[in-house]
């Protein structure tokens, strides 16, 4: 479904990767697993349509991304979502945060009239809104402020925000690394229904543990490209790479 | 009308002997140049603080220079060369806008605008990048994410938005040269603001005059305070 093939990606002289190629397919998890600073990040920028490869192409179903105008290019992205490793919620309710994606979805004339309503204090909280915080466990928080949140359930609403508007793939970033084990349980728990939905799940990370319990297929990010690409238990018990091996066994030493 | 009911019924609290509807006609032409001018000029500072605030372009530092410099850019000096353009001889003098409230608020524009302009563009680089990333990696488009960012950055917008509304409320130099203080015959005001009343009444011995003007002048400003103030809280629980 989303595919990026052979992509080159500088940054200045400093070489990011040199041909790099990844996919993911509906309803699938692939983790991507990494030593710190291998540009896991930039890989997410790629695949969410927000960084432009230098060579090589980046695909949703079949369109090649950066050859679309930016009506097509638009309006392909919005089938991407989300995760950044910090929540970065707006100041606003719960219920506003989520339903931020579908918002920038409508046409004007339905948003400026949504947005009268609200102000004229009308509740406008739809289905999929509810659904999608129940999937986080998030479903009575709707009419809090999300600045009176905690750390987890931030990265939660977070994680809520992207499902809500049902994407096809749903990218994220280390969206545990700095979450408690209940947390990162419920954000694991959220990644299996995103899945059973049929979204494409790419998730960052540098914990294999978390790797191995999530993923369908593992792609190992290393030295400017993907060294190996595999379904989860074979990059774990029986790399074809070396190097895949090296870092699996914590003797590549970074 | 009601309000100059209410104004006459507070100054005869202070047995002060007001022609009628003079003291409420001066606070009409006040606010209605300082709010228009006020209004104008947000219109026009906030899409400034964001392109500013949110790309990169070629001459920015000296956009921002221009917008620092323009704060303390000495009002009486922006009077004198409104002042000149409105004038029979000025490139807008066939408007005949001089001693007119239209060129009361074209001065009181100038003036307000650059602070309403400055601390927007504070608030606005304040918001986090995060944000904006969010906002668009959610599907925003570039629209999107600026607006994004004035809600993020409302309540120092409306900072802003007062310290230009203060700028323009309690200034004498440019709306006395472009305006004239003046007015009617009837002694209803056509641009005499608060400010110029009140200089006029002190340098004619009339302090009692002028200390009620002074608490009307402090009273106005308190009240539009308030008033941002709770709209900004509206629809926030923390």
């Amino acid at each position: 479904m989303l595919r990026a093939s052979e992509v080159t990606k500088a940054y200045g002289t400093d070489p990011v990767f040199d041909g790099l190629s990844i996919d993911v397919d509906a309803g699938e998890v692939v983790a991507v697993i990494g030593p710190s600073g291998v540009g896991k990040t930039t890989l997410l920028g790629l695949l969410a349509l927000s960084e432009e490869p230098d060579e090589g192409t980046v695909t949703l179903d079949g369109t090649n991304v950066w050859d679309a105008d930016e009506t097509k290019r638009l309006s392909l992205r919005r089938r991407v979502g989300m995760v950044f490793q910090e929540a970065s919620l707006f100041d606003a309710s719960v219920g506003r945060n989520v339903e931020y994606g579908l918002r920038v979805r409508r046409p004007w004339s339905d948003r400026l009239r949504n947005g009268v309503a609200s102000l004229l204090g009308a509740n406008s909280t739809t289905d999929a809104v509810r659904e999608s915080l129940d999937v986080v466990g998030l479903a009575d928080a709707l009419d809090q402020h999300a600045g009176s949140l905690s750390g987890g359930e931030a990265q939660r609403v977070s994680f809520a925000r992207a499902l809500a508007y049902r994407p096809d793939v749903l990218l994220l970033d280390e969206p545990t690394s700095d979450l408690d084990p209940r947390n990162t349980a419920v954000i694991e728990s959220a990644i299996d229904a995103a899945r059973d939905r049929g979204i494409g799940v790419v998730v960052a990370t540098h914990d294999m543990h978390q790797a191995r319990r999530v993923a369908d297929r593992v792609a190992v990010l290393l030295d400017h490209g993907i060294t190996e690409m595999a379904p989860t238990e074979v990059v774990f018990e029986d790399p074809s790479d070396e190097r895949t091996r090296q870092f699996i066994n914590g003797e590549l030493v970074y | 009308m009601t309000f100059d009911l209410i104004v006459q019924f507070g100054l005869a609290l202070f047995e002060l002997p007001f022609r009628e509807g003079y003291v409420s006609s001066i606070i009409y032409v006040s606010l209605y140049v300082s709010l228009a001018a006020v209004a104008l000029s947000t219109l026009f500072s906030i899409p400034v603080a964001l392109v500013v605030g949110l790309t990169d372009f070629p001459g920015k530092q000296f956009v921002k220079s221009v917008i620092n410099t323009g704060m303390g850019f000495p009002s009486v000096v922006v009077g004198l060369i409104v002042l000149f353009a409105v004038s029979n001889q000025g490139p807008l003098g066939s408007l005949e806008l001089i001693f007119t409230k239209q060129a009361m608020i074209m001065s009181q524009f100038v003036l307000a605008t650059p602070p309403i302009t400055a601390i927007s563009l504070a608030a606005v680089t304040g918001v986090d990048e995060s944000v904006r990333d969010a906002a668009r990696a959610l599907g925003g488009t570039r629209f999107d994410v600026a607006l994004v960012v004035v809600k993020e950055a409302r309540y120092g917008i409306a900072t802003a938005v007062l310290a230009g509304f203060g700028r323009a409320i309690s200034e004498v130099g440019s709306v006395l040269i472009v305006g004239g203080n003046i007015t009617g015959a009837d002694g209803i005001s056509k641009t005499r603001t608060l400010t110029t009343a009140i200089q006029l009444e002190a340098r004619q011995g009339q302090y009692e005059t002028a200390m009620v003007l002074g608490a009307v002048l402090v009273a106005l400003v308190l009240t539009v305070n308030a008033v941002v103030v709770r709209f900004g809280d509206r629809g926030v629980q923390r």
